[in-house]
């Protein structure tokens, strides 16, 4: 589904990602594991078009999407979470979610400005899957609250919803377990394989081994910029690469 | 319970800046009184400027110091459409608001990119270059310094040549864009547009083209600026140049500010408060300016949530008292 | 006419350079912008007034006490309004605002206090022509773009050569280490806005015997000096010493060779253009971010 092809990126003369080349396949949950600074996140915004590869390519589907804007790597069908949380926080949950769905909505600004017969079936249909987003992530009780006055877990879930709104067919999570306390980690081990259940490709970057080990079919590991190691989650946990890298990093 | 989250209750919404508007409308029924009713009239055209500058930045969140360029595009063009080509005048208020639209759209495109001081810099140079076109006209199409008569409104033959008649008007505008402010601000693209006042990076993120929604949000309000200008010129029937300079910028963003942004209330409010803080500021004459300059600042510093974020503060904390003895829930 | 242009556009740009450096110096120090140097730059020129003409003191007695005056009202706003705004946090257009705010009490106040006709502020020399290369100039010219010069090449020196400057230089750069380094940030950030105050007050006395003083003299110059600041790269110091200059020099030249109708237009058609294609300026300063 998603390839990468020597993927390279350069800030200076620090070279943060290199040459890395991973393959995600459909219908999977696949980890990105590595240590702090590995470049995880990089990479990640390498694919969601934050950042240009300064060589290498991003295939999805077929297509290069390397240096495409983020927006347009989203309408081709790849959304993302962030690490840090990047909610709209004086928006209202379910408006959250709607922003997700943006793409999806076919209004204009015309009709918007007039609200035509047909923009009005539009939102009110919108107002109804955008609560079904949040019951998805069991948000519907703070439908109306503003986004930044949830605790930090449900964030992470919201964070979730709005991606899933925009029906990508690959998601990437940047560590959406962080902050989450371990009753909120297993509902969240059984949110990942709930949609993987919608026909959603997960990409992950996760530290928390367990959830890591326990959910992911497949594993790449980063270090200092390079893929160090691929496989299974048994074949990781037991290739002394990876031991390395994991000891003497931390 | 669809209806209750989408919140679509315009009529509710409405209700609040109407009735304020209405009660502006009073001198209407006092005999002679044309001074107060002047003041409703320009009180109103300015609300069509000011929640048009709501749209950009309080919703938006992109800021313009050059907001009385539109101002003056609408103003000029209308009267330079009317005049010149005999064109009826409310075809060529709509006419000068849309060739605003166009020229906000173009300065947009590049200026997007540029977040807030920048953004506000490239906006004070635009104005000064509008004012600049303005009194050094090409042909001398818009009289330069001596600034340019036209006709006062009149449609379809019908002349409003009273305020009393032009007071019904401004009031129909007033609810016309207000409706249409409320429409786009809750649908799809206000809502980008929020999304990217509060964070362009996670708008980008969700597939919204950031870029693209910033010059729509530039266009509509400088047609709703513009068309305020065109209100202007038709109710006064003449405009000077030095009517755009910075100060009428600023001035607007000063209403906004003072009434509270992202709502169709603050506007009004703030255009209110600060328009007749400047009438009754008329009577310190050569104090005037520096008085005015001074309450400013005292509110800026002593009040940033805006005139009425402080009214607001007071006033839920009467009512939530109010309703504690009451013995019920919060009294709104 | 090349030479007499060249003098004129140095002793313009001369000035613009006196403002833009207040800008950049601001920026750089606090992120901010300040709307009130050009206003600040009509104080100076007023309170030299004062001191040269109806109080009768030697000229370089009055410039020294009026840049104290413009030094302690720099510190004064940055203390008593700007530092306030941000303590409470506020979005950064409040601070803009205030900043305008002043900018129209300075407009108004210089008018209750010193009328609001042009005062004639009188020459600094005793001749009232000096040859240069066969061209006379007024020796109040020469006097602008030398001490505008001198100023500059002090503030380099203040900056690089002082404790005091590299101190300023660590809190502008990182406030947070040059705090835990033992640099008083917060006074650092006051002297700053003393200092650009200073600077224009300085303008605002040069510029006084060439053009009068009345209280709009320094609101176009104020806004052009942002044209200045910007075509050298914001927040750069040499960038707005050589953009001021540069603004100044293309003023004159295309006011004297092309056409003086729209000598007003050309600070911000370059101010709009570079925003546009050359944020960085042309000492490739990266203070303004993109989006």
């Amino acid at each position: 589904m998603l390839t990468t092809d020597k993927v390279t990126v350069k800030f200076g003369g620090l070279t943060a990602v290199n040459q890395v080349s991973v393959h995600v396949e459909a219908h999977r949950i696949t980890g990105l594991i590595g240590p702090n600074g590995a470049g995880k996140t990089t990479f990640f915004n390498c694919i969601s078009g934050v950042y240009r590869p300064n060589s290498g390519s991003v295939i999805f589907e077929g297509n290069h999407i390397e240096g495409k804007k983020p927006y347009q790597v989203n309408r081709a069908g790849i959304s993302r979470t962030y690490q840090i949380i990047n909610l709209f926080k004086k928006m209202n949950v379910l408006e959250n979610v709607l922003v997700g769905m943006h793409p999806r909505l076919k209004s204009g600004y015309l009709s918007d400005m007039f609200r035509t017969p047909s923009q009005r079936r539009e939102e009110k249909a919108a107002y109804e899957r955008a609560y079904e987003w949040l019951k998805f992530v069991d948000l519907q009780d703070h439908a109306l609250d503003p986004a930044g006055s949830l605790s930090y877990g449900k964030q992470r879930l919201l964070e979730i919803a709005r991606s899933l709104a925009s029906t990508p067919k690959l998601i990437l999570l940047d560590e959406p377990a962080a902050g989450m306390n371990s009753k909120e980690k297993e509902e969240l081990d059984e949110l990942l394989k709930r949609i993987l259940e919608l026909g959603v490709t997960v990409l992950m970057v996760e530290h928390d081994m367990k959830l890591v080990m326990g959910i992911c079919h497949y594993l790449n590991v980063l270090s200092e910029g390079k893929l160090l190691a691929k496989g299974t989650p048994s074949e990781i946990q037991n290739n002394p690469d990876v031991i390395q890298a994991y000891l003497g990093g931390e | 319970m669809q209806k209750s989250l989408a919140n679509n209750s315009l009529g509710k919404k409405l209700i609040a800046p109407i009735a304020i508007l209405l009660a502006l409308g009073m001198p209407l029924y006092v005999r002679g009184a044309e001074y107060p009713l002047m003041l409703a009239c320009i009180i109103q055209l300015y609300v069509v400027a000011v929640s048009g500058l709501d749209i950009l930045f309080g919703y938006c969140g992109q800021i313009s110091l050059g907001h009385a360029a539109f101002y003056a595009i609408g103003a000029y063009g209308s009267a330079i459409l009317h005049n010149n080509f005999g064109l009826p005048i409310l075809f060529t208020m709509f006419v000068a608001a849309t060739l605003a639209a166009l020229v906000g759209a173009v300065l947009a495109i590049p200026a997007s990119k540029l977040v807030f001081h920048f953004l506000s810099l490239a906006t004070v140079a635009f104005g000064e270059i509008v004012y600049q076109f303005i009194v050094h006209s090409p042909g001398g199409i818009t009289k330069d310094f001596n600034g340019i008569f036209s006709a006062r409104l009149s449609i379809f033959g019908f002349e409003f040549s009273t305020y009393r008649l032009w007071y019904y008007f401004g009031l129909a505008c007033v609810i016309v864009f207000l409706t249409a402010k409320y429409f786009l601000v809750h649908s799809k693209t206000g809502r980008a547009f929020t999304a990217i006042r509060e964070n362009s990076h996670a708008a980008n993120g969700m597939g919204i083209n950031v870029r693209k929604y910033k010059v729509m949000a530039f266009a509509t309000s400088a047609f709703y600026t513009a068309f305020a200008g065109a209100m202007y010129i038709h109710l006064v029937g003449y405009v000077h140049p030095d009517t755009f300079l910075r100060k009428q910028s600023v001035l607007f963003l000063t209403m906004l500010l003072f009434g509270g942004t992202g709502s169709l209330t603050g506007p009004i409010l703030g255009v209110i408060s600060v328009e007749l803080l400047i009438e009754s500021l008329r009577v310190l004459q050569d104090y005037q300016g520096f008085v005015y300059g001074i309450l400013l600042l005292i509110v800026i510093v002593a009040l940033p949530g805006g005139l009425f974020g402080g009214f607001k503060n007071v006033w839920n904390l009467l009512a939530g008292r109010l309703g504690k003895r009451r013995g019920g829930a919060g009294a709104c | 006419m090349f030479l007499r242009l060249l003098i004129s556009g140095l002793v313009l740009g001369g000035i613009y350079s006196l403002i833009a450096l207040g800008y950049s110096l601001i920026y750089k120090a606090s992120g901010l912008m300040s709307f009130v140097q050009g206003d600040v730059m009509t104080l100076g020129a007023y309170l030299g007034l004062t001191f040269y003409r109806i109080l009768g003191l030697p000229f370089v007695v009055s410039l020294i006490l009026t840049v104290l005056c413009a030094f302690a009202f720099g510190m004064l706003l940055e203390k008593g309004v700007i530092r306030v705004l941000l303590n409470k946090n506020v979005l950064p257009i409040y601070v803009v605002l205030a900043t305008i705010a002043i900018s129209y009490i300075i407009q108004n106040g210089v008018q209750l206090g010193w009328g609001s006709i042009t005062q004639y502020f009188p020459s600094v020399f005793s001749k009232s022509s000096v040859k240069v290369l066969s061209v006379s100039v007024q020796p109040e010219a020469l006097l602008c773009v030398g001490a505008s010069l001198v100023c500059m090449v002090l503030l380099h020196f203040f900056m690089t050569r002082t404790r005091f400057g590299t101190a300023m230089r660590a809190a502008a750069m990182d406030p947070t280490a040059a705090y835990s380094c033992g640099i008083n940030v917060s006074m650092s950030t006051g002297i700053t806005w003393g200092l650009s105050a200073g600077l224009a007050a300085i303008a605002g006395m040069l510029i006084g015997p060439m053009y009068g003083v009345y209280a709009l003299l320094g609101s176009m110059i104020g806004s052009k000096g942002f044209s200045g600041a910007v075509i050298g790269g914001y927040g750069n110091m040499y960038g707005a010493m050589v953009g001021g200059i540069l603004l100044g020099l293309a003023e004159v030249f295309v006011t004297g060779y092309i056409s003086s109708t729209y000598k007003n237009l050309i600070a911000y058609i370059l101010l709009i253009t570079f925003l546009f294609l050359k944020p960085t300026g042309l000492f490739n300063e990266r203070a303004i971010q993109d989006d």
